[in-house]
């Protein structure tokens, strides 16, 4: 599944930029949209959408379908990016690029709800990672947010910070004698 | 064959095979007009000569073959693609930067080539590779850029340029520099402040817009006019107010930039120039900025929320601000959050919101790192200055120069200056 997705987005690029005739093959195009919506790359899947010539479109339903995921991720509309993202029956490569998108956008959204509410209701919860109340409950459970007693209601959590990388005191010392050397010339 | 063009021919082939490039591009620089009326032989003349030995020769003939008036019948456009290929990758990199400017002018023909068949996005590959041919080094601007910069923003694919934008300009190559055109200059920078702002990266956009009003000018281009206006724009959406323009801009641009703006002023006292001026905005093709402009007004105006309160309910946010109801504001309160513009924590609860400061101490090893990144910038940055310094101490114009103004205190000056820089 882990699958190098930076690496296989520069190659499709290229592939893109260099067919002779300007226009590289649908199933280029939906790889290339669906990874920049992977990467949160809203601005340049909007540009790649633009610039699909019409006929290619017309002959490719999954490229018109992973843009309409794009549209909800751009208008910031969850609930219809999961209902977008379940709406079509992806075919290979592009079906495993979309799984990937979901789980991301899924994980980015339970992040950014863990920062940035107390409480929050679980209808909204649910509509916001598109998942059935049972899964939500579950999600719930496992980053620790309680239920309030009212069970209506969730108090969420920050998300862990993740741990600082630490360079060598070399390196900083290093670093610091450069500087410090800087100064002094 | 006529004979001035044998002796073209003959004159190539000699001093490319005896490696007096200097002299050889004197001669072709002057046999424009002789290869321009010879046109029935040029493909000819192109068979003899060999484009990795006589690179100056084909380039010469190319750009003459490609500038003639479209309709000669001649010129067959359809294979200038191709040759424009077959040069870029085979030529001698050597030889052809004794003709940067032919060489820019040929980059320019195909550029408007392809602008023409409206093909653009079939240029960037080979532009690119043109570039790093010619550049001496990474951060050297040339004019091909902006022919670049704008086939990326005609084709809609802005990536490739971001690479060559990404990097600060260090040096100018000779054919854009001296006394010659600003054109390619101003362009550049301006269709990169474009392509930043496609991308949504403001603050950069910014500086580039104002590269572009900032050059000296006893003139105002209309490329600074564009400029201006959607420098106001962006700075608008990034800051909630027009940045005052740095000291050093040329007197002429204040006095006719700012009256011929005057809707985009208008903004920045009410929202309702928007409205009131629409037409003129769309006709400027900045609408899109506009209404990005108006969006993130309530964004400021949230912030400024959070300067004075701590907590606040949704319905109260909404009012203060102007918008439909507590759902909304919600959302606008999620985003920013998101994006990181304020710190703030919902409680659906009970339909308030807690604005918190900053949770950045300033004591990570992130913020060591960032600061670790911005002296290595500063200390990059003064290398070079030092570097120019020099440049200028050894420039026979300079030194004339200074000579010849005040002939006295030369001397003393040159001290001073050089205290100042070593301190």
């Amino acid at each position: 599944m882990i699958t190098n997705f930076d690496k296989l987005c520069a190659d499709l690029e290229r592939q893109e930029l260099e067919t002779p005739n300007g226009i590289a093959s649908p199933s280029t195009y939906a790889q290339l949209l669906a990874i920049y919506l992977y990467q949160n790359d809203l601005c340049n899947a909007k540009f790649l959408w633009k610039r699909i010539p019409q006929n290619v479109m017309s002959s490719s339903p999954e490229i018109v379908a992973i843009w309409a995921i794009g549209q909800k991720l751009w208008k910031k509309d969850l609930p219809g990016t999961y209902e977008a993202l379940a709406a079509y029956s992806w075919t290979e490569p592009v079906s495993n690029i979309i799984r990937a998108l979901e789980e991301n956008v899924r994980e980015r959204t339970l992040n950014l709800i863990g920062r940035s509410y107390s409480s929050i209701k679980i209808d909204k919860l649910i509509s916001m990672i598109g998942l059935s109340r049972e899964a939500t409950l579950q999600v719930c459970q496992d980053r620790r947010w309680t239920l309030h007693d009212d069970g209506m209601t969730v108090n969420p959590l920050p998300p862990a910070q993740p741990a600082p990388l630490h360079t060598s005191s070399e390196d900083q010392l290093f670093k610091l004698t450069e500087f410090v050397s800087f100064l002094e010339n | 064959m006529a004979s001035p063009l044998e002796q073209f021919v003959n004159n190539v082939r000699t001093m490319s095979a005896s490696g007096n490039f200097r002299d050889l591009y004197e001669i072709i620089a002057k046999s424009d007009e002789v290869l321009q009326r010879n046109s029935f032989h040029l493909n000819t003349v192109l068979e003899t000569l060999d484009i990795q030995q006589h690179s100056l020769g084909v380039l010469a003939v190319l750009v003459a073959k490609f500038s003639l008036p479209p309709g000669n019948p001649e010129v067959d456009r359809s294979t200038m693609y191709q040759q424009f290929h077959d040069f870029i990758n085979n030529c001698n990199g050597e030889q052809v930067r004794f003709a940067t400017d032919l060489y820019a002018d040929l980059c320019h023909l195909l550029t408007n080539h392809l602008v023409e068949i409206k093909q653009p996005i079939r240029g960037l590959e080979i532009l690119k590779k043109a570039i790093r041919k010619i550049q001496l080094f990474d951060s050297q601007l040339t004019s091909i850029h902006a022919d670049l910069c704008q086939l990326c923003l005609l084709s809609k694919c802005m990536k490739p340029a971001l690479e060559f934008l990404d990097t600060d300009v260090t040096g100018i190559g000779n054919e854009l520099g001296g006394i010659n055109d600003s054109k390619h200059f101003l362009l550049y920078y301006y269709y990169g402040g474009m392509i930043y702002t496609a991308m949504k990266n403001y603050d950069r956009a910014l500086y580039f817009f104002e590269v572009v009003v900032t050059v000296p000018a006893m003139v105002v281009s209309h490329i600074m006019l564009e400029a201006y206006k959607k420098y106001i724009l962006v700075s608008l959406i990034l800051h909630g107010k027009v940045l005052p323009m740095p000291k050093y801009t040329s007197q002429v641009v204040c006095r006719f930039l700012k009256p011929l703006s005057a809707p985009y002023h208008d903004l920045v006292a009410s929202q309702h120039a928007a409205s009131k001026h629409r037409e003129i905005f769309v006709r400027d093709k900045n609408m899109g900025l506009v209404n990005q402009v108006l969006n993130s007004m309530y964004k400021k105006n949230i912030q400024r929320l959070t300067k004075t309160f701590l907590t606040l309910s949704l319905s109260d946010v909404a009012s203060r601000v102007e918008l439909s109801g507590p759902l909304q504001a919600e959302t606008y309160i999620l985003n920013m959050i998101e994006e990181g513009e304020i710190y703030a924590m919902i409680n659906q609860k009970d339909g308030m919101v807690v604005f918190l400061d900053s949770p950045e101490k300033y004591a990570s090893p992130e913020t060591l790192c960032v600061l670790e990144q911005q002296m290595a910038a500063c200390t990059k940055l003064h290398q070079y200055i030092q570097e120019m310094d020099v440049q200028i101490q050894v420039n026979p114009q300079y030194v004339k120069k200074s000579v010849g103004s005040h002939d006295e205190d030369m001397p003393g000056t040159s001290q001073n200056t050089k205290t100042t820089y070593t301190m």
